[in-house]
């Protein structure tokens, strides 16, 4: 038994009006959509400001009239500026929220010819997000030759994937609508997301410093300046965003820099500087690698967090600044306390907010929403909108999520990855002519691991089917040694080495004959092992 | 055995025939008026959108209400439906039709029923009174409903509102009191006794019925005295080219209609070629409404009539017919090319009866 139908609908205060008889010869979309006889709308729930109550009660008796199967509700929708993204959204999200809904006993529709176009995309993204639990509906006028008829229309189930294609459109539509939240990137990492959440709310609540640790590239710049943005839109901070890296300041420089001084107070201070501190005054200060911070400065800084003073070089009066500190480090700063490297004290201070960034190979889901991002910032920063073919974007992220892929540098190197094809791609479409040579690029500059140092020197000596035989058990130990044959002048000096804890015990007699034997079990000998030496 | 037992469920293939909404009428009303279990399957199969539309599955609400029948599969594109009718109610019926349907096709539907039922009923209906591809109320106030007063009920009707597609909005209301049944008897027509033409309007510039009269005034050679403009109110705009023809055996009412992107003398040509059909032969019966009397004659006395060449209408409603009586209707031919025929319907009850 199929359920009575639900629809809807935005009034179409141009479309849907007229007064006069000729009204009935134009095509009023919502009036038209319940004169199809093959589809029976059993309830209308119409939208409508009360600015057009008029035409709203005209819609309402003539589709009585037409329809008279129809019931029609008014549901009063006050939008100041229906072109308002987030007015409409809210006003259709309350609606959402507060309507009830019977999925079991009834149909439902969402009509979204009707309305500004940003009300269409709402009542898309609500559909889609499941808030209004229906389908998609789509009326169109008749043809020329059809005048007079109700037209036609369609209905779009979003679970359907072959609509994936429209979904992927409004994504990214939607992606525009909620950039403010997510910096545009629509990370899909669960446990990412989670946490940008909580320093959301953080963020908000709380005036109190930041600690973000994790891999260099990890994103924490960028996240940092996201914070900043974040308070600065609830007006928790005036100032401006004030950001260095403690790596690149070294003696006097890093002092001066921070704290500033006063004219003359050391050799070539010829004028007075304010300092970071001082500019980043009621704004945030985002102090990366704060580990390479010298212990003088470390104490200097306490000072400035806790009390929101501190004293120029060569000044004999403090100066004041209050701003919000965000600090980065891909160091365990607890392992530097121990070394005594960093302040116990300010590590404490730190340490109220912590969070830890992963990176890219534990976000491999958000390297597609980030792979777009970077090429909207190619767009914006250079005005030139480049694209992936189908092909070359199914090879760079399948190699990107595979094992080949270490990103060292995580999404720093991502962004670089995307710059280069970019600047590369012929009329702003990257092939995988391009993506293959970025992925050479990419492979050569990242460090080999340990692991495949050792697969280096198994490859030097076997074949990649012998390898494939080999445990990793016996494959860790043949690599070391093969790798000490190699820095032996001969298979007695190599056995010599290689026991020579069993030499003190007496427990070998020849080391020579001992290694042989190893070799051979591997089908190697001293010469395979010797002549892998010369050939690199 | 009786065709009437009512244990016995009559199938219908939907897709015999005209094969649309038409089959499916006749058999509600024959299933009403006799009290048979249908099952109705392949409906409108052959058609674009195939199934019950809404204008269809109002004939079926509208049947099953007078009816009190259990009804299933009675809904938006269903090819099947059963229909177990329940005792057959007098009454005062109220039905709304949608999309501006027409209210003549669910009269047609549930009238024949009603003048066998066990009181008068009045019956309102709004909606479309002038649709395409349906009699306009002319047709029905002036030759439909006189014929069944012949078959021996007292019905009369009334237009309150016109309604034209796509608006609608037009409201007719017919009142039926059963009596003692007639034999329907129209052998031969001789004379000619008055011929007219409206030109019905609404919301629409006068030049088009002046168009429409002008054609047909030419091509039937009609005084201008019978040339009539009426404009009428209604909700939307519309046109109907009506011409009664009334003979010494009765009435004919032909009927056209004007749409966007049909010029008003194709609209008029039209009407007067089918005129001029009905003219050159000497059948009491116009073709469209052959196929509508069958069903009340068969529910009535029976009777017979002569026709023009019957339309696919007539030969699908005669063989549904037969379904429930076997044998009860047979089309004759006339004359050679066919172009006159008879018509002969055995009432429902004696069939019953005599077998």
């Amino acid at each position: 038994m199929s359920k009575p139908v639900t629809v809807f609908a935005f009034l179409g205060t141009t479309l849907d009006a007229g007064s006069g008889p000729d009204r009935w010869e134009r095509w009023r979309p919502n009036v038209a959509m319940c004169q199809h006889e093959d589809l029976l709308v059993s309830r209308l729930e119409l939208f409508y400001g009360s600015r057009h109550k008029r035409l709203a009660q005209d819609v309402v008796r003539d589709i009585g009239q037409i329809s008279p199967e129809t019931s029609v509700n008014l549901v009063p929708m006050e939008l100041r500026d229906p072109w308002d993204f987030g007015a409409v959204y809210e006003a259709l999200y309350d609606f959402s929220r507060t309507y009830t809904f019977a999925p079991d006993d009834e149909d439902y529709l969402i009509q979204i010819t009707t309305g500004t176009h940003v009300a269409q995309i709402c009542l898309f993204l609500l559909t889609e997000a499941r808030y209004l639990p229906g389908r998609l509906l789509q009326i169109s006028p008749p043809k020329r030759r059809r005048e007079g008829t109700p037209g036609d229309y369609s209905i779009i189930d979003l679970d359907l994937s072959r609509y994936d294609r429209i979904a992927t459109r409004f994504t990214a539509e939607r992606d525009e609508a909620t950039s403010f939240l997510k910096a545009g990137i629509e990370t899909r990492n669960a446990a990412f997301n989670e946490m940008i959440e909580r320093i959301e709310m953080v963020a908000v609540r709380s005036p109190a410093p930041v600690l973000l640790t994790g891999p260099t590239g990890a994103g924490k710049t960028q996240l940092a300046r996201r914070i900043y943005e974040l308070k600065r839109s609830r007006h928790l901070v005036e100032g401006e965003f004030v950001e260095v890296n403690c790596a690149t300041l070294r003696g006097d420089q890093a002092m001066s820099a921070l704290f500033g001084h006063v004219k003359g107070a050391f050799t070539g201070a010829q004028a007075a500087r304010a300092g970071l501190l001082k500019s980043a005054d009621k704004g945030m200060l985002f102090l990366d690698e704060i580990g390479e911070l010298g212990l003088d400065e470390q104490a200097m800084m306490l000072r400035a967090i806790e009390e929101g003073r501190f004293l120029p070089m060569g000044a004999d009066r403090e100066e004041t600044s209050r701003f919000v500190l965000i600090a980065g480090t891909n160091r365990d700063l607890s392992t530097q306390v121990a070394e005594g490297k960093f302040r116990e004290d300010l590590l404490a201070r730190l340490d109220l907010w912590t969070f830890r960034l992963p990176g890219l190979k534990d976000r491999i889901e958000d390297i597609a929403p980030n792979l777009s991002f970077e090429l909207n910032r190619y767009a914006e920063r250079t005005g030139e909108r480049v694209t992936f073919n189908k092909e070359a974007e199914t090879r760079f992220l399948n190699f990107a999520a595979s094992q080949d892929a270490s990103w060292t540098g995580n999404f720093r190197d991502l962004s670089a990855a995307v710059t280069r094809m970019a600047t590369f791609a012929p009329a702003g479409r990257i092939t995988v002519a391009e993506v293959e040579q970025e992925l050479a690029t990419l492979t050569a500059r990242w460090p080999k691991s340990e692991n495949n140092a050792g697969s280096d020197q198994l490859r030097s000596v076997l074949s990649p089917d012998q390898l494939d035989d080999l445990d990793l058990f016996d494959q860790a130990q043949l690599a070391q040694v093969i790798e000490v044959c190699k820095t032996s002048a001969s298979l007695s000096d190599a056995g010599r080495k290689l026991f020579q804890a069993s030499r003190r015990k007496r427990t070998s007699t020849n080391d020579a004959d001992r290694l042989r034997k190893y070799l051979a079990r591997f089908g190697l000998d001293w010469n395979t092992v010797a002549a892998g030496e010369a050939a690199t | 055995m009786s065709v009437n037992d009512k244990t016995d469920l009559i199938e219908i293939d939907g897709s015999f025939g005209e094969g649309g909404g038409q089959v499916l009428r006749t058999s509600l009303t024959m299933s009403v008026a006799t009290g048979t279990p249908v099952r109705i399957s392949a409906i409108r199969a052959g058609r674009a959108k195939p199934g019950l539309m809404r204008q269809h599955l109002t004939c079926v609400r509208a049947a099953a209400e007078i009816s009190g029948a259990a009804v299933s599969g009675d809904e938006l594109g269903s090819t099947e439906i059963r229909f177990a009718p329940g005792a057959l109610r007098a009454g005062e019926y109220e039905f709304s039709i949608g999309t501006a349907g027409s209210c003549m096709l669910v009269l047609q539907t549930i009238v024949p029923a009603l003048l066998r039922a066990d009181g008068p009923s009045t019956i309102t209906l709004e909606g479309g009174t002038h649709n395409p591809a349906a009699p306009p109320w002319e047709l029905i106030e002036r030759a439909y409903l006189p014929a069944l007063a012949e078959m021996g009920s007292e019905v009369t009707g009334r237009l309150e509102r016109y309604g034209f597609m796509p608006a609608g909005g037009g409201r007719v209301a017919v009142t039926v009191k059963p009596g003692a049944g007639q034999a329907y008897v129209k052998a031969r027509r001789t004379e000619i006794r008055n011929q007219r033409s409206e030109a019905v309007f609404a919301n629409l510039d006068v030049d088009i019925a002046r168009r429409e009269l002008a054609v047909i005034g030419k091509q039937l050679t009609i005084g201008e005295e019978r040339l009539l403009l009426r404009e009428v109110k209604s909700q939307g705009p519309g046109n109907a080219l009506i011409l009664t023809i009334e003979h010494d055996a009765g009435c004919e009412v032909i009927a056209e209609f004007g749409m966007r992107g049909r010029s008003a003398e194709v609209v008029a040509r039209s009407a007067a070629r089918e005129a001029k059909v009905f003219l050159g032969t000497d059948a009491v019966i116009g073709r469209h409404l052959a196929d509508q009397l069958l069903v009340p004659m068969a529910l009535c006395a029976g009777g017979s009539f002569t026709t023009v060449k019957p339309s696919r209408h007539t030969v699908t409603n005669a063989e549904i017919i037969r379904k429930f009586c076997p044998g009860g209707i047979t089309i004759e031919r006339m004359n050679d090319n066919g172009s006159v025929q008879f018509v002969n319907v055995t009432p429902i009850d004696k069939q019953g009866i005599s077998t």
